[in-house]
Parts: C-alpha cells; structure tokens; sequence
C-alpha cells in the first residue's frame, strides 16, 4: 500500500487519527453526514482520499450515512462511517440491519453531550446506544480509547474485527478525544505484521446463484417468529464464542484492593492517574478498564471485583458504564461509590479527591 | 541579546494547517508583549473552533492584562457547529490601541475571515505569520510546505512551530527550522522565528541553528480542552 512509509512520530488530533488509520488499513470509501465534533475525520479523509485513489461519499443525513456503508460492504469495500450523539442515534436503524445481516460495518463515534443536541464537545453519554443502540441484541463490537495512539491502533483493529467475524464494530471515543492534540506513531499495519483480513463482495458474485454458488441471501426480514429464532440463536453462539478472542482489558493493582476504580475512556486516563498516585503513596488502590466494552470482559471484572473491598465506577455519564458493570457482577455482594458527571470532564484531581474521602471513611 | 526591535503598534495576525499552534503562539505572543508593558488586544477570530471562550483560559489572559474580544462561552449558542456570529467589537479590533494579535482559523478558509476585519487590507503594519508544524503530516515536507502556504492568500512570514508536544527534543526543532527556512526561501518569504517550549528553550538560546530569532512557547491551550 504505502500509505506510510516506515513509523512516524506525528502530531495531530484524534479525529486526523482516525483518518489516518483508516487510510493505513486500506480503507476504500467513507460515507458521512457532518456532524462536531467528528467532522476532520471527514475532512482529513477527503483531504487525503484523492491522493490515494481512494473515495467519499457525503450523503444527507446520517440514516443515509449508515445505509450506504452497508451498500459499500455489501459490494465489497473496506467501508466506513464516523458520527456523534444524534447522528449515532439515527445511525442505530442502519446498524441494526447490521447486526441482522452480519455486515462487517465500522463506525467511529465521537460522544458529544446528550441528549439531543445538547452539546458539541464531550460526553460518555453514548455507552448504551453504541453498545445496545438498535431494536435487537447488541450483537457488535465496541472499543472504548483512551489515546491518540489507541484511536489509530483500534480504528485499524476495527476493520479486522467486522471482516474476521461479520459483526458491526465501532470505536468509541470522544469530544476531547477527537479535537485534543498529542503524539502517536502512525504506521502501514502490514510493515508491523498486522495482516488485513481480506473483503469480499456479499452481493454480485460469478457464476449462477443456487447453482455455481449459494445463493446471496441477506435477510432483515423473517415471516414467523421460529424462524427469527432460529437466525438469532445462532447469531448469539457465534457472538458469544466470539467474545473471549476479542475482549480486551486493562488492570492495575487489583490484589487485595481496598477500591478498585472502573472507568472506560478517556475518563480512564484521569482514574488511572488518581490511582497511581495514590498507590506510589502506598495505598491499596487499583483499577480495571473495560476497552472492548461490548463484549464485555465479565470473568476479568468478576475476578478483580472479587479481590477488593469496595468499587467505584467513574465516568461522564449518569450511570451508563455503571449499569453494564452491575449488569456484569450480578450476585456479587460489594459497595459500589460513584463519580458520575454527565456531560463534563472528570480531571484526575477530582477521582483523587473522591478516592481520599472513601479510604478516610467520609462518604462520596 | 538585540532585543526585538518592536514597531509603535504590533499588529500580527497568525494562520496556518488545523492544529498547527496557531492560538499557542498567538496567546504567547500576546502574553509577550503585554509582559513588556504594551497594551494588547487579542482577538479570537477562529470562528469555528473559538478556543478562548473556553474556561478558563479567557479570563486567565485577562488576569495577566491582555485584553481579549471573544464570546464567552455562555453567550454563544451551537458552538462549532451551527457557525458564528463575529462578536460585533472585533469587526473594529485594529481600532483599539495598541498591540493587536489575531488568532485565526485554520485553513485558507479561515484566513479569509481577514475580509471582515475593518482595515485589514488597507493597514501597512499588520503582518500576516503562518506557523508551521512539520509533525503536522500534510506540511511535513518542503513542498507541502509551500502549496499549503500558497493557498493560504496573503503571508508575510513563517513561524517553525515544529513540535512533537511533550516528545519534542531539540533535533526535531533543527530539523523543522531546516525545512521551514527551505519553504521560505522558495516562497520568498522571512522566517520570523523559531518557536520552542519553555523546557528546551535554555539549550537552544535566543537565535537557533540558522539564525531565526527563538520565541519560547509557555503550552496554555490544553486548558482550553479543544
């Protein structure tokens, strides 16, 4: 491909990030409707697809934007949209149909403030429509990122994951993700071994249908309920055999912990902060990141939870990682202290600050 | 050192690629000469990313004396997104006495939001910088260099803000200083300085390699948050 020659040390904004990584993992078209604070994705890539023979579709909404990444896929191409907050929500009928039809979609969501409109810098609003979004399941793939480097690295991961396992995959990050600017290595994935899984076309193929080949038959639609059943059983075995080759976490000091903070994100960042600090100071504090947080990495949680005294759960959102975390250690029996901003940052001086009112026993 | 011999009025306006260090060295550059005891007015011009109006770093440059013409976040409705209304004061800011820095939106674009600035075509001292990352893929080179320069309208000079933010070192800073003054020479053009953050600014002095004067670059833009 060439894309990039050898590694490179740049600095950029995450959205350029995306960009970037998109056009390393050879990406061929992306379709988008603008929306902040996910626009220079677009724009980097129309900057950069002409260079590189490769292509853009602006549609007229977002509804539009998830449907024709889905023609692109079915054709065979590498596709991709990115979106934000309401955009994600009309986003959520097109990959439902995903999801029903197993196409390998990529999207990149950078959360903005909710609902609605709300905001068009930052949130972690956007956890259980990216991860349950859609009139089905959840069967698909979310990253949460913490970093520039992160977003390059699984924005390219992203496209492997849809093509190997047919599944809607989405990088989840957000407002400060996107616009803030740091360093990261951008790379050709296959210089550092990465293979891209190959595409093929669903539709249009040689020979006579039912004949040469199986016929193309993608279905959204069923007739009776059984045989709605029996399409989603398997799509659910296959989700759920899945899941241990893909979950992604990351853990720190979770031995005997007397809290072990969980937070997704670049909220993480400021958590894991908070937390070394306290732990270079000798306190007994860890913490456990979800990355992939669908599927989420339940057994590693339970086993981290189930080491530490108490939890606390952090993020800028009123209670959506939280509701996934319950969700996950369901009959565990341990107090659960929370820092919810929906809607605004959280800096590491504030889960500092909180982390010393529950170790020195005054409540959160 | 000679000091920099400064005109009766700078009047500076800073332009460049996305994310270049355009508002970096303009809030710098402000906070410069407002330390020397000038009078400075800067003025927030990037109408779709308007970075002072965010906390808190607007009333921090007022706190040190710069006089700042930008919304307040809480007088702004759909920011970034829906456009912006040019905060009616800044459409005279060349007017105000004294010292005028214009922070400028990126891109050729935002450079002609100069048109809607009273007097900027007809003012003999307003120079018009465009700062240059070469860790910014797109002007990474001599030549992207230049084409990005040229679709920018008019320039009076070069600004080498090449950086790797907190993974810079001083080779990376040479080699920028080296390409900007080659994209330079082809466009004709000076290069104004050499911009380098406070912690490298001791071991490179007050000229660099090539004999560019060196500004030094205190980071206040991560405040900002975008």
């Amino acid at each position: 491909m060439g894309v990039i020659e050898g590694e490179k040390k740049v600095f950029m904004t995450g959205n350029e990030a995306v960009a970037w990584a998109a056009l390393a993992a050879g990406a061929e078209i992306m379709y988008g409707y603008p929306i902040t604070p996910q626009n220079e994705i677009m724009q980097y890539w129309t900057r950069l697809a002409p260079k590189h023979g490769r292509k853009f579709l602006q549609t007229e909404d977002e509804l539009s934007a998830g449907f024709t990444t889905i023609g692109g896929v079915l054709t065979g191409k590498r596709a991709f949209t990115a979106t934000a907050g309401p955009g994600n929500v009309l986003m959520q009928e097109p990959m439902s149909m995903a999801e029903a039809m197993r196409i390998p979609t990529v999207v990149v969501v950078q959360q903005r403030g909710g609902p609605s409109t709300a905001t068009v810098i930052y949130s972690q609003q956007e956890v259980t429509l990216t991860c349950f979004g859609g009139n089905g399941e959840g069967l698909r793939v979310v990253y949460s990122t913490s970093s520039h480097q992160e977003l390059y690295d699984y924005t390219i991961k992203a496209f492997n994951t849809a093509w190997k396992y047919r599944f809607p995959t989405f990088v989840l990050a957000d407002g400060y993700q996107a616009k803030m600017r740091e360093s990261l290595l951008i790379y050709d994935p296959e210089e550092r071994g990465i293979e891209m899984v190959p595409t093929e076309a669903f539709v249009g193929k040689p020979g006579m249908p039912g004949e040469d080949r199986p016929p193309a038959h993608l279905r959204n639609t069923y007739n009776i309920e059984e045989e709605l059943e029996e399409v989603l059983k398997k799509d659910i075995q296959e989700y759920e055999q899945m899941a241990p080759e893909i979950i992604e976490y990351d853990e720190f000091n979770t031995d005997e912990a007397d809290i072990l903070v969980i937070a997704h994100g670049v909220v993480f960042r400021s958590a894991a902060m908070a937390v070394r600090k306290l732990a270079d100071e000798g306190q007994k504090v860890g913490y456990f990141r979800p990355i992939t947080l669908r599927p989420f990495p339940q057994e590693q949680l339970r086993q981290a939870a189930a080491k530490a005294k108490q939890l606390m759960v952090v993020e800028s959102a009123y209670g959506q990682l939280l509701k996934i975390v319950k969700d996950n250690l369901y009959g565990m029996d341990l107090p659960i202290h929370t820092l919810l901003r929906p809607g605004v940052g959280v800096t590491p001086e504030e889960v500092l600050a909180d982390l010393k009112n529950v170790l020195e026993g005054r409540e959160d | 050192m000679n000091p920099e011999k400064l005109p009766k009025r700078v009047l500076e306006a800073y332009i460049g690629e996305y994310a270049s260090g355009k508002s970096e060295n303009a809030v710098n550059r402000a906070l410069e000469l407002a330390h020397l005891g000038r009078k400075v007015t800067l003025v927030d011009l990037d109408l779709v990313e308007p970075c002072y109006t965010l906390r808190p770093l607007k009333r921090k440059l007022e706190e040190e004396g710069v006089t700042v013409l930008a919304w307040d976040t809480g007088e702004m409705i759909g920011l970034g997104e829906t456009g912006n209304i040019l905060k009616p004061e800044v459409r005279f800011c060349l007017r105000h006495p004294g010292d005028v820095i214009l922070d400028i939106g990126y891109g050729s674009f935002g450079a002609q939001v100069l048109n809607l600035v009273e007097g900027a075509a007809e003012e003999q001292d307003l120079k018009v910088y465009a700062v240059i990352n070469i860790a910014r893929p797109m002007t990474g080179t001599v030549a992207d260099i230049v084409d990005h320069v040229r679709s920018l309208g008019r320039v009076d000079g070069l600004i080498n803000n090449s950086h790797l933010g907190e993974d810079t070192d001083l080779d990376f800073v040479k080699q920028g200083a080296q390409i900007v003054k080659e994209a330079a020479a082809i466009l004709g053009l000076p290069v104004v300085a050499t911009s380098v953050m406070e912690v490298l600014a001791p071991s490179l002095g007050k000229i660099d390699w090539y004999g560019h004067p060196v500004r030094v670059i205190k980071r206040y833009l991560p405040q900002a948050f975008w």
